[in-house]
């Protein structure tokens, strides 16, 4: 109690307190551009936290970090463009409801979810850090390559309106993940000579070529439209901060829910928000009894992406807590922040410094309470992007898109890897192809391979997928996540098959 | 059937060879990258080499592209081909601001490491501002600040602020 109390004072003085509402607003604000990750605002806020104290620097690193996910809400909403990869799923329904008319109804579910996963990671943080730590670091190769593979066969559920397509979206994302050194030995691969191939294809510029590109360009496909002047989004600015509150907190299953995939996923190292979202949003779509309302502007799904990935801010500090294994980027930050400043993370961090590990758990939900006012506040101005028209927002933002690209490895190269693949992500959405396996497919692509190699330079008997425990349940909940996939999309085509004969009959 | 289906129908039948195309080309490539994964060398280390994953990704989509070929093409009427390259000039000129768009980040990208990353932004923003709007001496203007802004003033904030040295170019 005394720890607790000694880490709740060094939180609570206003120095501090000031401290990480500029990091609040600093995460959301940077997260909110497109091409500028979470992982990049942390990293430019590290330098800053030296003079710190150490509890003060985490302090503030976190509220970037929880400002951080919810900013990238703002631009999935109102652009539909994922500010970051944590919010993939977001643009499935904040994006439409947004251009349904209802945009400060989008942001607002969304920051309410953000909230509420933050705030419920924290609570099972602080009673599950250490059983789940020793959960996960048991967790082999098998387990892992299983795991992604069970993640792979959500591309089923996202494939949009083609299967077929959405499988070869989903392949088009692993076979660019292929291209550059192996992650194993560091052999090339598929660079056919050219340089800027040699370090494989950067997931950032992937992500901002396919998504950010290709969605700017399809804005300008009406040219009359654009020319008349008319706005990205058209529809009421009103945030209707405390009627959507209740919605959320109406929706209690899939907040949990979601919360608890993001803690989860979160938890085991190596995954993180940018899996957490699509799981939880997967995941809510096969609980609905609406699934086919997905992807049109439902509530349900930005509660479900929101709430998973915020929720992985907690799940990401119960290995680092416990054990010393940072569960992402931006936990590897925060892990050396605590170095500089001469503290050893590993298990005996919570026995050692326990005011630390405890000022630790109220920063986060203070975080949270911060991020909150701030957005609640701020949107108003966040939303006012409404008010400017298309011909102002395509050309700006995309000068964003460059600057966030090339900022992300100083490399003009990177650049022209942007426009071939801005090129080739507007071509797919013109054919039809769904762009979300795509992204998983290059997100999950080099953790499948790494297990898969490593599982068998452990042991070459391929059969231990199948005898050991987690692994096999993993395998047959992906081979379960199929076959349900098929039954509802060949439902989905008998329905939209007998429709035409429904007046008749 | 009215004269608005018929359209519709045919656009929907451009479509589909537009994605026939784009399976034929996956399927080459991919058998194509399958046989240059084979010549990646074994390892002495491992069971699986650095050529194994990608081979079966590369397996695994050509599998699918054949499925959706196979698919497609049962779907496509053969009088279909005949009116596809009209379709897609009809549909390109439809969309001709896109490919003003693409063809402006292009030559943008292209100009930063020559021209810095100031100079190009602001040519870029302005030009591009000017093409998309409806001219007005209001939103001429509006255009030029906003152009200034983006390019001298994020070059100013990434460089002060972030310490992030954006291209200066050569010239």
């Amino acid at each position: 109690m005394a720890d607790f109390l000694s880490g709740a004072a060094q939180i609570f003085t206003l120095v501090t307190l000031i401290y990480m509402l500029a990091g609040s607003v600093a995460g959301i604000v940077a997260a909110a551009i497109p091409g500028f990750t979470v992982t990049m605002a942390i990293v430019l806020t590290l330098p800053l936290t030296f003079t710190m104290d150490p509890l003060q620097g985490i302090a503030v690193m976190l509220s970037v970090y929880v400002g951080g996910y919810t900013g990238g809400l703002i631009s999935a909403a109102l652009l539909g463009i994922p500010g970051t990869p944590s919010s993939v799923a977001t643009t499935f329904d904040a994006f439409p409801m947004a251009r349904n008319g209802e945009p400060g109804r989008a942001l607002s579910l969304g920051v309410w979810a953000s909230f509420f996963g933050t705030v419920i990671s924290t609570i099972v943080l602080i009673f599950a850090a250490p059983p789940l730590a020793l959960f996960a670091v048991r967790l082999g190769p098998w387990e892992y390559f299983s795991l992604i593979v069970f993640a792979l066969t959500i591309v089923a559920s996202l494939v949009g309106s083609s299967a077929i397509r959405g499988l070869l979206a989903g392949l088009i994302g692993l076979a660019i993940s292929t291209v550059g050194t192996d992650p194993i030995m560091g052999r090339p691969r598929f660079d056919f000579g050219i340089e800027m191939l040699q370090a494989g294809l950067p997931f950032l510029v992937v992500l901002i070529g396919i998504f950010a590109i290709s969605q700017l360009v399809s804005e300008v496909e009406d040219a009359p439209n654009v020319r008349s002047g008319n706005k990205l989004v058209t529809g009421a600015i009103d945030f209707q901060t405390w009627k959507v509150m209740k919605e959320v907190l109406m929706r209690p299953v899939n907040l949990l829910r979601s919360s608890i995939v993001g803690v989860l996923i979160g938890a085991l190292p190596g995954a993180g928000g940018s899996i957490a979202n699509l799981v939880a949003y997967d995941q809510a779509k096969r609980a609905s009894k609406h699934p086919e309302r997905f992807g049109r502007g439902e509530a349900e799904g930005i509660v479900a992406s929101e709430a998973g990935n915020s929720a992985t801010a907690g799940g990401g500090l119960i290995p680092l807590i416990g054990l010393g294994i940072p569960g992402s980027a931006v936990d590897a930050i925060l892990m050396a922040s605590l170095m500089v400043h001469g503290i050893s993370v590993g298990p005996r961090l919570i026995l050692d410094n326990a005011d630390l590990v405890y000022g630790m758990f109220i920063a986060m939900i203070v975080a949270s309470f911060m991020m909150l006012v701030v957005s609640v506040l701020s949107m108003r101005l966040f939303l006012r992007v409404t008010d400017v028209p298309k011909w102002l927002i395509v050309p700006v933002v995309m000068t964003c898109c460059v600057v966030g690209t090339f900022a992300l490895n100083n490399r003009v190269t990177d650049l022209y890897l942007l426009i071939f693949i801005g090129i080739a992500g507007y071509t797919l959405r013109a054919l039809d192809y769904s762009l979300a396996p795509l992204v998983l497919g290059v997100i999950l692509g080099p953790i499948a391979e790494t297990n898969l190699r490593r599982a068998l330079m452990t042991d070459e008997d391929p059969t231990l997928f199948l005898t050991r425990p987690i692994s096999l349940i993993f395998l047959v909940a992906a081979l379960v996540s199929i076959v349900w996939a098929i039954w509802s999309h060949l439902k989905t085509q008998n329905n939209i098959e007998r429709l035409p004969d429904a007046p008749s009959s | 059937m009215n004269d608005a289906n018929l359209v519709e129908t045919h656009n929907q039948e451009a479509g589909e060879i537009a994605r026939l195309l784009s399976y034929v080309v996956l399927l080459l490539a991919s058998i194509g990258l399958f046989v240059s994964a084979g010549a990646i060398p074994p390892s002495r280390f491992e069971k699986l080499g650095a050529g194994a994953f990608p081979k079966i990704v590369f397996v695994g989509l050509a599998v699918v592209s054949g499925i959706a070929i196979i698919d497609a093409v049962r779907k496509i009427p053969r009088s279909a081909y005949g009116r596809f390259i009209s379709q897609t000039v009809a549909w390109a000129r439809r969309r001709y601001l896109v490919f003003v768009c693409l063809g402006a980040l292009t030559a943008y990208l292209l100009a930063i490491p020559v021209l810095g990353f100031s100079i190009a932004s602001l040519i870029f923003l302005f030009v591009l501002q000017v093409i998309l709007m409806p001219r007005t001496v209001k939103s001429i203007a509006i255009a030029a600040v906003i152009a200034l802004v983006f390019s001298y003033g994020l070059n100013w904030l990434f460089a002060e602020v972030f310490t992030v040295f954006l291209p200066r170019g050569v010239i």
